[in-house]
């Protein structure tokens, strides 16, 4: 008999979402997270406003985090990994472990989805990135989120406001040297997103953002994009930043203004790196364990010919959210819904068969 | 009659004086006579040149993010960069014919930060190529070519004087042909430390160091000749091949362990470039193997030299191959030096103006520039309170003299790494 549980990794936006709606069709689902807390990185990384709608972090994944609490069907296993994963489609054999104490458990699955997300670049990996180690003002999105959270948004050397402020983009993304040739696709929306918040919160700093391209698609364009600039005076400047140097006590951005074909050596109080997406190590570690194909930059591969966004090298094993490559909010939650469905139409479909 | 602007006073163009040309009073009006021409189509053909070169394709990868221009060292003191070369190219504007194309000293810096790695240490050869192919080459370029292909090295000297400079190096200098056994090391010497009176300076500094520590090494004297490898940047593949050749041949005639070399573009050439033609040996610079020596170097360093000393990073040791400690190191042994680092400095090294052919096209590249590579770096030096400039590369100890005494900063001192050790050295006066 095909087992009816579906099993989801990762306890983040993907995650919840896809138990929340599985378990409120009444299905078994357990959840099994690393971390020893529900919410992923926006709570990990005490993320400020969500891009887009500005809604707090805390507060929208509170409510996904309560309705999976809420759910009698839903059974969470935080601070736990997946170690071992046998069987196929309606018969997966899976072990579970304790983090940190290796006491293991064996699960029945069904189906599995899979849900663990990404990680920021690292700006200091395998290259000094605009000295963010040697730089106390440089900062990245995330240090940025954790300020902005607190309403502190201060330069991190002096703990007073800062005057100018600039991001520079497609830190880690779009870079053959790197490894990264994609694009991360949020960074342009959240480098914009935080540019608002500075000036909303430091209303006398002055915020530039230095890019290549600015890929503000669909209604990013008008809901943060426009704003930004017109309301909140934002100021937009193509041309990215190749260094940053130290120039009497401030940091001086140095770079190209491409559409002025001039050289800028700007002075800066705080420089926020807009660092892209990786996989997360345990999108790494959970694909290795599940023997699923990862692509070229180790994100879990979907055979896009397939016409199936969820699907995965592995039948019965669906993937959501970033785990599979770089994706806004509301992708993750449209994609989380997409893998609860297939996972539980394939279950009942499974259970047909064997009656 | 036209007349034209050479034949106008500059000081004359300005908004206060009174300017008659043929009759018609352009005062104050000279630079808005021309309204900009619009584009009506961008002529792809010659970007399509460039990227059907073998070498030539990377230029067709640029997505115009600028990191390069912040980084280039010709940029700073003018209107180049990769990104500006590849907007022009897409513009239809022919680089074959541009002055552009020779002002690239391949210094590797753009390449060292571009995301697409568009590779103008590739690009730049192949395109010049063909233009010396096309005889399209700036005369003292020329001249440097064919005194390199006459005489076996760019400064024009004969060949059976290659080796005179043992004359004056106050120290027994082995010729490999002489010595007729196995050395250690073979010493490759170089173009300007034979010929040059101040590479002479470093080549003599050098023969007394290893004469000093013991070294077991010989040079091949009149049977070497010039690596090729700039003539090769600089667009003549063939010249450089030939070089190699014959050098390959000197090389191979007599039995050696290592070989180590005075500057970093001969470095390159025999440690990345030979290669391609079947030579792979062992080879270290200079300053690498004095640092293997240097237990043994130290404690002969006796004699304080109580100087502010900076390092220019030559990149070709630096960038290109990844040596920047070793220059380094050893400046901090001499006793009484203090280092001092300027802000462009290591990975992030300005370029002397010297690579990839610049050494043979300092005029033209002064007329196209607002200032030389060498005298931007020179006041560089100065700003940061330097002594003393110190070099390991050749091509630099006359650059930086020069620019020091056409900027007025007369008292900065240029030396090589081995004058200053030479210096220090006991027993030396």
């Amino acid at each position: 008999m095909p087992a009816d549980t579906i099993l989801i990794i990762g306890g983040g936006p993907a995650g919840l979402e896809a138990a929340r709606l599985i378990g409120d069709l009444g299905r078994k689902v357990i959840l099994v997270e690393k971390r020893e807390q529900l919410g992923g990185t926006p709570v990990a990384e005490s993320y400020a406003a969500l891009t887009h709608g500005f809604r707090s972090a805390e507060e929208a994944m509170n409510e996904v985090i309560g309705a999976v609490r809420a759910n009698p069907t839903v059974d969470v296993r935080l601070g736990s990994e997946v170690v071992a994963c046998e069987g196929e489609a309606g018969n997966f054999r899976v072990r579970l472990a304790k983090s940190g104490n290796g006491a293991g458990e064996d699960l029945h699955a069904g189906a599995i989805v899979v849900a663990t997300g990404f990680q920021h670049f690292d700006p200091g990996r395998e290259t000094q990135v605009y000295g963010y180690y040697e730089y106390d003002d440089v900062i990245t999105l995330a240090d940025a989120e954790k300020m902005l959270k607190e309403q502190k948004f201060v330069i991190p050397s002096k703990g007073t406001a800062p005057e100018r402020v600039c991001f520079i983009q497609c830190v880690g993304s779009r870079d053959r040297q790197i490894g990264n040739e994609y694009c991360s696709k949020v960074c342009c929306g959240i480098s914009s997103k935080q540019a608002i918040e500075v000036r909303q919160q430091v209303p006398g700093a002055k915020v530039f953002i230095f890019y290549i391209d600015m890929r503000m698609y669909g209604y990013w364009e008008n809901e943060i994009y426009w704003p930004a600039q017109e309301q909140y005076r934002v100021q937009y400047v193509k041309g990215i930043i190749t260094e940053i140097i130290r120039k009497g006590g401030r940091l001086l951005v140095r770079g190209e203004d491409t559409t002025m074909g001039r050289p800028m050596e700007v002075p800066m109080d705080v420089v926020v790196l807009a660092v892209g997406m990786e996989p997360s190590s345990g999108t790494k570690e959970v694909a290795r364990v599940l023997g699923l194909k990862q692509n070229k930059y180790h994100f879990i591969d979907v055979p896009h010919d397939s016409l199936d966004p969820t699907a995965t090298s592995r039948p019965g094993i669906f993937v959501a959210g970033a785990a599979a490559g770089p994706k806004d909010l509301d992708d993750t939650m449209a994609m989380a819904g997409a893998a609860a469905m297939k996972a539980t139409t394939l279950v009942a479909r499974l259970a047909r068969q064997a009656a | 009659m036209a007349v034209g602007l050479d034949k106008v006073k500059p000081e004359a163009i300005t908004e206060e004086r009174q300017l008659i040309v043929d009759g018609m009073d352009i005062s104050g009006h000279w630079n808005r006579m021309f309204e900009q021409r619009v584009i009506w189509d961008y002529d792809t053909s010659q970007l399509d040149r460039v990227t059907d070169l073998p070498g030539g394709e990377s230029l067709a990868w640029c997505y115009g993010c600028a990191k390069c221009t912040g980084v280039c060292p010709v940029d700073i003191v003018g209107d180049y960069s990769p990104r500006k070369i590849h907007r022009k190219t897409q513009m239809g504007i022919d680089l074959f014919e541009s002055p552009d194309l020779w002002l690239c000293t391949t210094c590797r810096n753009c390449l060292r930060v571009c995301p697409k790695e568009v590779d103008m240490i590739q690009i730049m050869p192949a395109v010049r190529e063909q233009a010396v192919l096309a005889g399209s080459v700036p005369a003292e370029l020329q001249k440097a070519f064919e005194d390199t292909a006459k005489h076996g090295n760019p400064l024009g000297q004969p060949q059976r004087k290659r080796a005179d400079w043992i004359k004056k190096a106050g120290a027994p200098v082995p010729v490999l042909k002489d010595v007729k056994r196995p050395v250690d090391l073979l010493w490759y010497v170089g173009s300007y430390p034979s010929y040059h009176p101040r590479g002479i300076d470093a080549a003599a500094a050098a023969a007394r160091i290893f004469h000093a520590l013991g070294v077991d090494y010989g040079i091949l004297g009149i049977e070497e000749k010039d690596d090729g490898d700039s003539q090769r940047l600089a667009g003549e593949k063939g010249l450089f091949e030939m070089l190699a050749e014959a050098n390959i041949a000197a090389f191979e005639k007599y039995t050696w362990n290592r070989m180590v070399v005075t500057g970093p573009h001969e470095f390159n050439a025999f440690k990345n470039e030979y290669p391609k033609l079947g030579f792979v040996r062992p080879i270290v610079h200079y300053t690498r193997l004095l640092v293997e020596y240097l237990d043994r170097l130290r404690p002969m360093l006796t004699k304080p030299l109580n100087l502010k000393v900076t390092f220019h990073d030559p990149c070709y040791l630096g960038r290109h191959n990844g040596e920047y400690d070793a220059p380094r190191q050893l400046l901090r042994a001499i006793p009484g030096v203090e280092l001092v680092e300027m802000g462009r400095c290591r990975e992030n090294g300005y370029c002397c103006g010297g690579g990839g052919g610049g050494m043979w096209l300092d005029s033209f590249t002064k007329a196209h520039t607002t200032m030389r590579l060498s005298e931007r770096r020179v006041r560089e030096a100065v700003e940061y309170g330097a002594d003393v400039l110190a070099v390991c590369c050749p091509f630099e100890v006359s650059r930086f003299e020069d620019a020091a005494k056409s900027t007025g900063h007369d008292r900065l001192i240029v030396r090589d790494i081995l004058e200053l050790l030479d210096q220090a050295l006991e027993g030396q006066p």
